[in-house]
């Protein structure tokens, strides 16, 4: 940390308040939005915070002249926070940014057009990024980290200070994806409901009006939402909007936005080429894409468990479970095949203990009730048609399409 | 209580944080913060302003208790906290209690002032007549912590006694079922509150709130069985309190977690959160399984309750009913199958619909055949059929049958009788043995 001489410090200070009020006067959303950008760690940033922090009297500089003083409940708990921060002491820092956020947002509030939305973002996504990093010092310290929640319910106020009919309202989509991240951070998700309900239904927004940027963000985490509760095709729906609407460069946007749909796809019977897998590089899918086209059970169950936590993690395991009753029924459609080949005029009779002796073969051990009861999930579920002959343990396949595909619609429940 | 030896700073190696290194995905988590090193900050029965005697809800004043030291304040309540109650994990400040009394005394005069005395509470019966050995602290809702005295919360080892003397009762066959679930409801709430209210949170918390879970479980299972009509607000309240309990146990373990290690029984009491939540249309609500699984420490996911849940879990959500019932009946504990019992017959009568869709219907079904699969007895099988809405006809050697293909399947409606799994019989012994509650390394 270099220390300025007083001099300097003075005008650094100074330097930095005609900046803000010039950026206002002149609405220059640009300029304004780099003064409170703390996590660019810029160095002029940087440089005000140790002049700052030296000469510690800059509320009378503020005070000073009716063009800074104007906005004293603004800058005063930003230099205290850029103090903190320069400091490392997170959680001071985070509060003074929200005091100074909230001072701000007064302010803004009293701005007709929309020209300061920019700023307005970068104080939301700075206020998340640093509550974020509070609540870790909290953590250390042996305390409870509640800041990001804090957070959540501060933009939460900034969300309904756009949610009105003038032209602020397209940034309501930016606020909304940052509270998502809050909420998934937390694991609150439930609370996400409420703002999706305002996005979705108030007849103030219109959808198409938002940026392209924030829609994206948005269908991205109400598809994770759907794949949670398992609606699969809300999920493809809204995860391959994100998919087609998203800039091709960014592939690590693309890549989560599989991460979800590749699940997603592959509960309504939708496989992806390897290429994909590998460009995008979510090789953890393989396996169970592989499992998916043998019938091998043993494979799904060996690919869930190699990347347990992974998938745990991410959420999918629960989907990736599921896939069993199409493994089930491409293995039973290959031993049709095969019986097929053999002596066509049988082949639409399944013994069910020809089943068993596949299976056990993939060192899954059944016994016939266990066989018996899967074949009636599945013709039951509408994966093979025909019925089950009890008496003759016999499996009786329908002679048109015993085997449907599924084409896009989820396994019937 | 004294702690002291596990407060290391365990916060890197602690056992949630998985191997791979997916930076900040991991949900915060708090330690709680024990006072052993600094017992002068709360240990506080000196300076203490004497709250005011008037009982008309006027606010003195100077009535912040001085020991009082505000630990983790709430923010906003998200999540439906009852102003002012206070659970382990939510709790708004620490007081050390001093009752040495199941009932401190005020409350106790009082109450047999205002007749306010519970069956169990009666000395000889008499409704205005208790003693220090029968009356126990009622759950207060209002309470708020800046008015409470230190003379009317009991310590934790009065506390103790509390709990293991009300978990005594439930052996009474005196009166009926709810009655005794009733009055151990409150009165265990009550001790959670106490516990709440002081921020005790270490072993001996852990070991109450585990034996508070049980009951709930088991009031569970056994309000199934009751009978009468009032029984299902109570059922429902019940649940609610259990789900709340659990969760307040998940804390305390988290917070006492010391690194790479579980508690003996926490496996089995995380296996409870899922088995609680096999149905996914509950995810609407709340938060889904999935998120859920998100922060299990690993050591409690590769147990073999754990593994015994997630695959019951499975076979529930895929209606795959063999293995669902094989399952539980040779692997479920007591508690596991208090809770997956309702599911039970949900699973048969999914299993009935399958086999009524898919069977061959020149081929009824034999009950006998059916009554092994879904693991029945066969006297009953006939009669669950009938509650399935489905007819069954006997052949010429008398034989039960069920013919498939009917379309008049629905499924059972209410609270029908309950069929035991074959296999499951022996779940009648007490649950309250004794366990205690150490961890165990990896």
């Amino acid at each position: 940390m270099a220390y300025p001489s007083m001099g300097e410090a003075h005008r650094r200070i100074t330097d930095y308040l005609n900046k803000f009020s010039d950026a206002v006067s002149d609405q220059d959303v640009a300029s304004l939005a780099q003064l409170f950008s703390f996590s660019s760690n810029s160095p002029s940033l940087l440089s005000l915070a140790d002049a700052l922090n030296f000469f510690q009297d800059a509320n009378r500089l503020i005070k000073q002249s009716d063009k800074f003083s104007q906005f004293g409940e603004i800058l005063a708990p930003l230099f205290r926070s850029l103090q903190s921060y320069r400091l490392g002491n997170l959680v001071d820092a985070y509060h003074a940014f929200e005091k100074f956020a909230n001072a701000f947002i007064q302010e803004f509030r009293n701005w007709e057009s929309s020209w300061a939305l920019q700023a307005l973002y970068v104080i939301a996504y700075e206020i998340r990024v640093l509550a974020e990093r509070a609540d870790r010092e909290l953590a250390s310290n042996g305390k409870s980290p509640e800041k990001l929640k804090g957070a959540g319910s501060f933009l939460m106020k900034v969300f309904g200070v756009l949610a009105g009919k003038g032209p602020k309202r397209v940034g309501a989509l930016y606020v909304t994806c940052q509270l998502f991240k809050i909420y998934f951070k937390l694991g609150t998700v439930h609370l996400c409901r409420s703002v999706i309900r305002s996005i979705e239904t108030a007849r103030i927004f219109d959808f198409e009006e938002f940026p392209r940027r924030d829609k994206v963000t948005y269908m991205y985490y109400t598809g994770r939402l759907e794949v949670f509760n398992e609606n699969f095709p809300a999920a493809d729906h809204k995860l391959s909007y994100a998919l087609t609407h998203c800039n091709p460069l960014r592939e690590a946007n693309i890549r989560m936005i599989l991460k979800y749909l590749i699940p997603v796809k592959l509960s309504l019977g939708i496989l992806p080429n390897a290429w994909l897998l590998e460009k995008y590089n979510l090789l953890e899918y393989s396996n169970v894409v592989q499992a998916l086209k043998r019938g091998d059970l043993r494979l799904l169950r060996h690919a869930l468990q190699e990347h347990e936590d992974r998938f745990l993690r991410s959420g999918v395991y629960l989907v990736l479970e599921k896939l069993e009753l199409q493994v089930y029924q491409r293995l039973v459609k290959k031993i049709y095949i095969i019986q097929k080949q053999k002596d066509p005029s049988k082949a639409h009779q399944l013994k069910l203990e020809v089943i068993v002796k596949a299976l056990k073969w993939l060192e899954m051990d059944m016994d016939l009730d266990e066989v018996e009861c899967i074949m009636t999930i599945l013709i039951y579920k509408n994966l093979v048609k025909g019925y089950f002959a009890h008496k003759s343990k016999v499996v009786v396949l329908s002679k048109q399409d015993p085997f449907p595909k599924l084409n896009g619609k989820p396994v019937n429940s | 209580m004294d702690e002291s030896g596990r407060r290391r700073q365990q916060w890197r190696n602690h056992p949630s944080s998985s191997a791979s290194a997916s930076p900040s995905t991991g949900p915060t988590r708090f330690r709680s913060q024990q006072y052993s090193s600094n017992p002068t900050k709360t240990t506080q029965s000196s300076n203490f302003v004497p709250r005011s005697t008037t009982t008309t809800g006027t606010t003195p004043h100077n009535t912040r208790n001085p020991g009082y030291v505000p630990r983790w304040k709430s923010v906003s309540n998200a999540n439906n906290q009852q102003e002012g109650e206070t659970e382990a994990g939510e709790e708004v400040g620490s007081i050390v209690g001093t009752c040495p009394f199941m009932c401190p005394e005020g409350e106790r005069a009082q109450r047999e002032r205002l007749r306010d005395l519970a069956i169990f509470e009666r000395l000889n019966g008499d409704p205005r007549k208790t003693s220090p050995a029968l009356a126990v602290k009622k759950f207060c809702r209002t309470i708020s912590l800046k008015y409470v005295q230190a003379s009317d919360v009991r310590p934790l080892s009065v506390l103790e006694d509390t709990l293991n003397y009300l978990l005594n009762l439930l052996d009474s066959s005196e009166y009926p079922f709810e009655v005794v679930h009733d009055f151990i409801f409150d009165r265990t709430r009550s001790i959670r509150q106490d516990l709440g209210m002081q921020n005790i949170v270490n072993d001996r918390a852990i070991c109450m709130y585990e034996k508070m879970v049980k009951f709930h479980i088991v009031s569970h299972h056994r309000l199934q069985n009751c009978g009468s009509s009032s029984i299902s607000s109570l059922q429902y309240l019940n649940m609610e309190q259990l789900m709340k309990t659990l969760a307040s146990l998940y804390t305390l373990y988290e917070a006492n977690h010391s690194s790479n290690s579980i508690y003996e029984n926490e496996a089995e009491f995380r296996s409870f959160h899922v088995l609680l939540h096999l149905d996914s249309k509950s995810q609407q609500r709340e938060e889904s399984l999935s998120f859920w699984f998100r922060r299990v420490p690993s050591l409690v996911m590769k147990s073999n309750e754990m593994h015994f849940a997630r695959q019951v879990l499975r076979f529930y959500r895929m209606g795959i009913y063999r293995s669902f019932l094989c399952t539980v009946s040779a692997e479920a504990s007591y508690l596991q199958y208090c809770i997956i019992e309702p599911y039970v017959n949900e699973v048969r009568a999914l299993a009935v619909s399958y086999i009524n869709n898919c069977c061959y219907k020149l081929h009824p079904y034999p009950l006998e055949d059916l009554s092994k699969l879904l693991m029945m007895k066969e006297s009953d099988m006939e009669s669950f059929c009938h509650a399935c809405g489905l007819k069954t006809l006997s052949d010429d050697g008398g034989n039960k049958l069920l013919p498939t293909k009917q379309t008049t399947f629905c499924n059972p409606k209410g609270s029908f009788q309950s069929y035991s799994i074959l296999g499951l019989q022996q779940y009648e012994r007490s649950i309250y043995s004794s366990g205690n509650c150490r961890q165990t390394t990896a």
